[in-house]
């Protein structure tokens, strides 16, 4: 019997999911099931250590994931998994909510951390609220359990040698109401900000867009790429919006991170919090960046910014 | 189910959803790692002022109804003002003492059986997510529980004859998708700005209708699926060092930077 399931939109994904599926399914006393619909996936998953993988129909081009939910909510109704987890990406994110909806089961949404209660056999996980002030503890009521868990908060799983897992075939054939009529590709612009090894994140503070050049030049110093707040995103239009830093954007864990500007409020606190040094620089003394940060200096960026690219720029020589 | 589809639907009703939220700028840490709520203001929710404000521009295009609801506790009425000030024509108060710190999937149950049989819609509107509890489940759960397609995380909303056309993010970019109406989507924060109400704005929206629906109108009961074990405080402090502003600062800085190997 599959107890715990994992579902997600990319195979690196599922392979985090496996890593702590495998150990709640330890704990749980049950199956590890994956659901996809790419046969080389499938294989993959069977490598890293499911015990089951459902292979869906493929989808048509015009279909997106939320064409499975039907197909998966009445097989998670005939087999009553203890636990469903998905990566939350942000089709991840709907599928699961819906899913839950359609099985009226408790969910927890983009979870930091999950572990079994076995005393209570409820699934226990720690997410965050309040725009990242606060972080709160749930337990689910009932079954499924469902919880959603943000991309590379785990490891993958190992390649564990052939255990001899399942490939259960499902034959139903997906359906929706939503039809994709065409797909746009970011434009080629930056690597993705959440891999990058080091980002230089700019705030309001900045006053002219022109600095953005400063920026960069800063990024490419230390081999990293820029990021921004929301505001400068949303409000400014400076840059794109997909290199948001935050709790309703990226959440980076580079090796450094450089403020230019940035006041650090609560939510772009939380995305920037895995960074193993943070280094801030802003006029105002007292910018909650400075609390979150290593490093800070109070000070002017048209002053400051300069003298950190001739710096940097000498030691990198 | 009660929607209005007039087959061509070129006026849609709109009913967008908010929720009265704690302004989470006001909560402080308290002794040991409890968070401080002694001194808090409300708020409507950040990303569902952007539904608003995305309902009062599809009505400015296509025409058609706004209407606005959420839940709360009797009380709750400072919220009400706000939403009609940012211009829906009426607001929808489902309202009982209990309606406090619901989780998601009470929220969608009460909010979908408000609506069946009572509220005409072609679209209903939601944020991604709330400003509090931020699980991004409302939208989707509601639209499951009405029987209506959802799309989520929309950045662009245009209305078609009785489809809608929009465009929501992915992973990869942004995707253009069809839906026929009725249906639900909800609204990333990109899709607008969400305007500011000036006094007169204000004034109108205490003269404008407000429909109370109490929990003895609803068939419940609605019981919680997920329980809050523990709320404490996230620690997000570091043992900040600062540097003075000059050339001497900043070269201690890189030479700190440099010694933690972060360069």
């Amino acid at each position: 019997m599959a107890g715990v399931w994992i579902l997600a939109e990319y195979i690196e994904q599922s392979k985090e999911l496996l890593n702590v599926g495998r150990e709640l399914a330890g704990q749980v006393g049950v199956e590890l099931a994956a659901w996809t619909w790419d046969a080389a996936w499938a294989d993959e998953c069977l490598a890293h250590g499911a015990d089951e993988v459902f292979l869906l129909p493929p989808l048509s081009v015009d279909q997106g994931l939320d064409a499975y939910i039907r197909i998966i909510a009445e097989k998670a109704r005939t087999i009553m998994p203890e636990i469903i987890l998905v990566s939350s990406t942000l089709k991840g994110k709907e599928l699961a909510a819906r899913l839950a909806g359609r099985l009226d089961a408790g969910m927890a949404s983009e979870c930091q951390g999950l572990r079994w209660d076995g005393e209570k056999n409820s699934l226990l996980a720690e997410r965050l609220l309040y725009g990242g002030a606060g972080v709160q503890t749930v337990s689910c009521l009932g079954r499924p359990q469902i919880a959603t868990v943000p991309p590379r908060t785990y490891e993958v799983a190992s390649r564990s040698e052939a255990k001899g897992g399942r490939l259960t075939e499902i034959s139903e054939q997906p359906s929706s109401p939503v039809a994709i009529l065409e797909r746009k590709s970011r434009e080629h612009q930056t690597q993705d900000i959440t891999r990058a090894k080091a980002v230089v994140c700019v705030g309001r503070g900045m006053e002219n867009q022109r600095d953005l050049e400063k920026a960069r030049k800063l990024a490419g110093l230390i081999g990293g790429e820029v990021g921004c707040t929301r505001p400068i995103a949303e409000e400014m239009h400076w840059m794109p919006e997909d290199t948001c830093i935050g709790l309703s954007g990226k959440i980076i864990k580079p090796d450094l991170y450089i403020g230019l500007g940035v006041s650090g409020q609560i939510q772009h606190l939380i995305g920037t919090r895995d960074a193993r040094i943070v280094c801030a620089v802003n006029t105002d003394e007292n910018a909650p960046i400075f609390a979150g940060a290593d490093y800070g200096i109070v000070g002017d960026l048209n002053e400051i910014l300069p003298m950190l690219l001739e710096e940097i720029g000498a030691v990198k020589k | 189910m009660n929607q209005s589809l007039r087959g061509d639907v070129e006026m849609p009703n709109i009913l967008c959803c908010y929720k009265w939220v704690i302004d989470e700028a006001y909560i402080r840490t308290g002794p040991a790692q409890a968070l401080d709520m002694s001194v808090v203001d409300y708020k409507i929710s950040d990303y569902d002022k952007n539904a608003i404000e995305e309902a009062m521009l599809l009505q400015e295009r296509f025409g058609g109804s706004v209407a606005a609801i959420t839940i709360g506790r009797p009380d709750d009425t400072k919220g009400l003002k706000d939403a009609l000030s940012r211009g829906p024509q009426k607001a929808y108060f489902v309202n009982d003492p209990s309606f406090e710190k619901l989780e998601p999937a009470q929220t969608a149950a009460i909010l979908a059986d408000a609506i069946t049989g009572r509220i005409e819609y072609d679209l209903i509107l939601c944020g991604e997510g709330s400003s509090d509890l931020y699980a991004q489940q409302v939208g989707p759960r509601l639209a499951e529980k009405l029987g209506i397609p959802c799309i989520s995380y929309a950045v662009a909303i245009n209305v078609e004859g009785s489809r809608l056309k929009v465009e929501r993010k992915t992973e990869e970019g942004l995707e253009v998708v069809a839906v026929p109406l009725p249906a639900l989507i909800t609204v990333a924060p990109d899709i607008n700005t969400p305007r500011i109400p000036g006094l007169r704005d204000t004034l109108a929206a205490s003269k404008k209708p407000v429909e109370e629906i109490g929990l003895t109108d609803l068939p419940g009961p609605y019981e919680a699926r997920i329980q809050t074990v523990g709320i404490k405080a996230a620690s997000l402090t570091r043992n900040g060092q600062k540097f003075s502003a000059d050339k001497a600062g900043v070269k201690a800085l890189v030479e700190a930077l440099q010694k933690d190997g972060a360069l």
